[in-house]
């Protein structure tokens, strides 16, 4: 590989230059190690192997893919990729799922800052066990409830089989892991900013929307990416309540594999067109999610 | 513009018996500025949090001008603060935050800008009117935040160590540039510092705390030619009042070798309690060299030399074969005393120099209570 030529002549010389002035903030303002890139390029391979597979496998046929399984296009097809994308089943679906992340997204955001604002920045009784119930959501997967929860969603509320149903629920179970990474987010807004503020006139609701929302940005794009991505990845939940044209793509992915079980390369290019849409979403957003895990604003 | 008054004002921490502000007096004129200073953890800034309203007070009241507001909302006390790390909103350009109280008081845009462009020509601004905070330096910085107290014209400027996060010669220099500003504005201002150099040269007022107590208020001058106890006579200037615990002896206080006279009315003045001893403090530049077996002439030995150019201070103890010289400390630490000599003629290190406090620079203090004595 090509990252093996650096690695010869650098290895030795390196005396562990960060140790001494580590500042968790910082990242190492000279050059990492070589290592680094070796160890990261091992881990991207084995990352985005299958996934290449997939993208790759779209563009044979499956004549190609019987010969020979992990081979390169020859000739490139693009049959596959125009045949799902003229369906109109795929775009259904890709609607479906948008709107049920966006909704979910928008709610876990919405809700995640509004729950986290006093659990960081009040001081109450209780506010510490307010905050282990949230926790404690952590240990809760949805697959758990499913069944309760696909009660209370068609019996109860009645919204079986539409976009709030899913999204819902979702927002509900994204909401601790949001609460988890913006309460930390959030206390570390200097306290001067908000005496400030209050200086400034603005009550506690005005420093909210005027202070810190602004502030708190990268970590709620940071939320709203995961619990966007994992509205698009949910599968179990839609699967019970979802019925007909209301599906989403990943029961789309997985109805569309079951019919048409021996076109292999029609399933690849389904689910690589599948995914583009969050991953669209996930670049778009990348910088300020990595700024959202280092941490909050200094004063 | 208005007066400040702190009317028997008290604060206790939750949790805490003891009171971190313990009913504080404290008037403060239109237009002055006083600078509250002491020890960490002495109430100093607790007092001036106490003044903006963001302490509660547990009893006793503040005024502002005639007003009452113990319990009136920060934002309503007509009052701006400096930040000790200035608190400046980082998502918000230099303009914008100085313009903040104003856009929140629903003032139109035009009238801020003319505002904020007017406190950025006062501070030096004007060009960076557009940046964010991040890329300002930290004198800068400390501008923006005078800036945004200086545009919301307040009756009371409050400072809570505003110039602990520049470097040493900044600080020299934006001391003065606050100072002037603050006489040219002629708003009443209470600041906070740890620094009694600052406290000096910047206070019209002084006042002086220790563990929640006012000690002593007065001009500079008053504190450094009369302080009120042993506390701020050691506190204030530097380097530090050497004070000595002394045996009364003959109408004289006595250490070791050392033998000091007291006036009558100082003898008059020591009480049973006292035990027969008295503290006396003289500062290092009250101190004459003399000769030995001169009056009131002790000898020191030299330890170091200080020399500062304009001064030299030399840092020794009281001579060999004086019991007691563990009873005596300066700013440099105990059994020390510091004397400032002539920078053109320094004692050599190991030396011994006789020295005598010269008449009417010498400061009495009770050894039971710590009280002033008069001379």
């Amino acid at each position: 590989m090509s990252a093996a030529a650096p690695t010869r002549d650098l290895t030795p010389r390196r005396p562990a230059p960060d140790a001494a002035e580590a500042t968790p903030r910082r990242r190492a303002i000279g050059r990492p190690s070589p290592w680094v890139y070796v160890l990261a390029a091992i881990v991207v391979f084995f990352t985005l192997l299958p996934v290449l597979v997939g993208v790759i496998g779209g563009f044979r046929t499956n004549a190609q893919l019987a010969e020979n399984p992990a081979g390169w296009p020859d000739p490139w097809v693009f049959d596959n990729y125009l045949n799902v994308l003229q369906g109109s089943q795929f775009w259904r679906y890709t609607l479906n799922s948008v709107a049920i992340a966006t909704m979910s997204t928008v709610l876990v955001v919405v809700c995640g800052i509004m729950a986290a604002y006093p659990l960081a920045r009040y001081q109450f009784r209780g506010r510490e066990g307010l905050f282990t119930i949230f926790v404690m959501g952590l240990l809760f997967p949805a697959t758990v409830a499913v069944i309760p929860l696909f009660i209370i969603t068609t019996r109860e509320l009645h919204l079986g089989n539409t976009w709030a149903g899913i999204a819902l629920p979702q927002a509900a179970f994204a909401l601790p892991l949001t609460v988890v990474i913006l309460r930390p987010f959030l206390q570390a807004i200097p306290k001067e900013l908000e005496e400030a503020a209050m200086l400034d006139g603005t009550g506690r609701i005005g420093f909210f929307w005027r202070i810190l929302l602004p502030l708190s940005r990268p970590g709620m794009v940071t939320v709203g990416v995961l619990a966007f991505v994992g509205s698009w990845n949910a599968y179990l939940l839609p699967l019970l309540l979802l019925q007909g044209d209301m599906r989403t793509l990943p029961l789309g992915v997985a109805d569309f594999s079951s019919e048409h079980a021996s076109d292999t390369a029609g399933v690849f290019a389904f689910t690589t067109l599948s995914m583009i849409p969050a991953l669209i979403f996930f670049l778009t957003a990348q910088k300020q999610i990595v700024g959202g895990l280092q941490g909050a604003v200094k004063g | 513009m208005a007066t400040v008054t702190y009317d028997n004002a008290t604060r206790i921490y939750p949790g805490s018996t003891r009171p971190s502000v313990d009913q504080l007096n404290l008037e403060i004129a239109d237009g002055e500025f006083l600078v509250l200073v002491g020890p960490s953890g002495c109430g100093k800034s607790t007092s001036l949090r106490m003044l903006a309203g963001l302490e509660d007070v547990n009893s006793g009241r503040i005024l502002i001008g005639d007003r009452d507001v113990t319990d009136v909302q920060p934002k309503d006390r007509d009052i701006a603060m400096v930040f000790q790390n200035y608190a400046l909103y980082p998502h918000m350009s230099v303009a914008d935050n100085m313009g903040f109280a104003l856009k929140i008081a629903g003032k139109s845009k035009s009238e801020i800008r003319e505002r904020v462009e007017e406190a950025a020509k006062i501070l030096d601004l004007t060009q960076y009117l557009d940046r964010k905070p991040k890329a300002l330096s930290g004198g800068q910085r400390q501008r923006v935040a005078m800036g945004r107290a200086i545009v919301r014209q307040p009756q009371v400027f409050l400072m809570d160590e505003p110039l602990s996060n520049l470097d040493a010669k900044l600080r020299v220099q934006t001391r003065t540039q606050i100072a002037s500003l603050q006489r040219r504005l002629g708003v009443t201002t209470v600041y906070v510092t740890h620094d009694q150099t600052e406290a000096l040269t910047m206070g019209d007022r002084i006042a002086v705390l220790k563990d929640g107590l006012l000690q002593q208020v007065g001009t500079p001058r008053e504190m450094y030619d009369t302080p009120q106890n042993v506390f701020v006579a050691g506190f204030i200037g530097s380097p530090a009042m050497n004070i000595g615990e002394f045996n009364i002896q003959d109408g004289h206080a006595q250490l070791g070798r050392a033998i000091i006279p007291l006036s009558r009315e100082t003898l008059a003045a020591v009480t049973d309690a006292d035990n027969g001893k008295i503290q006396v403090g003289f500062r290092p530049e009250s101190l004459d060299l003399s000769s030995e077996g001169s009056g009131g002439a002790f000898p020191v030995e030299v330890n170091l030399v200080e020399e500062l150019g304009s001064d030299a201070f030399v840092y020794g103890q009281l001579a060999a074969g004086t019991e007691g010289a563990a009873h005596i400390s300066s700013g440099a630490g105990e059994s020390q005393i510091i004397v400032r000599v002539d920078p053109r003629q320094v004692p050599e290190k190991g030396s011994h120099v006789w020295v005598s406090i010269r008449a009417g620079e010498q400061h009495n203090f009770s050894a039971s209570t710590g009280e002033r004595l008069p001379n």
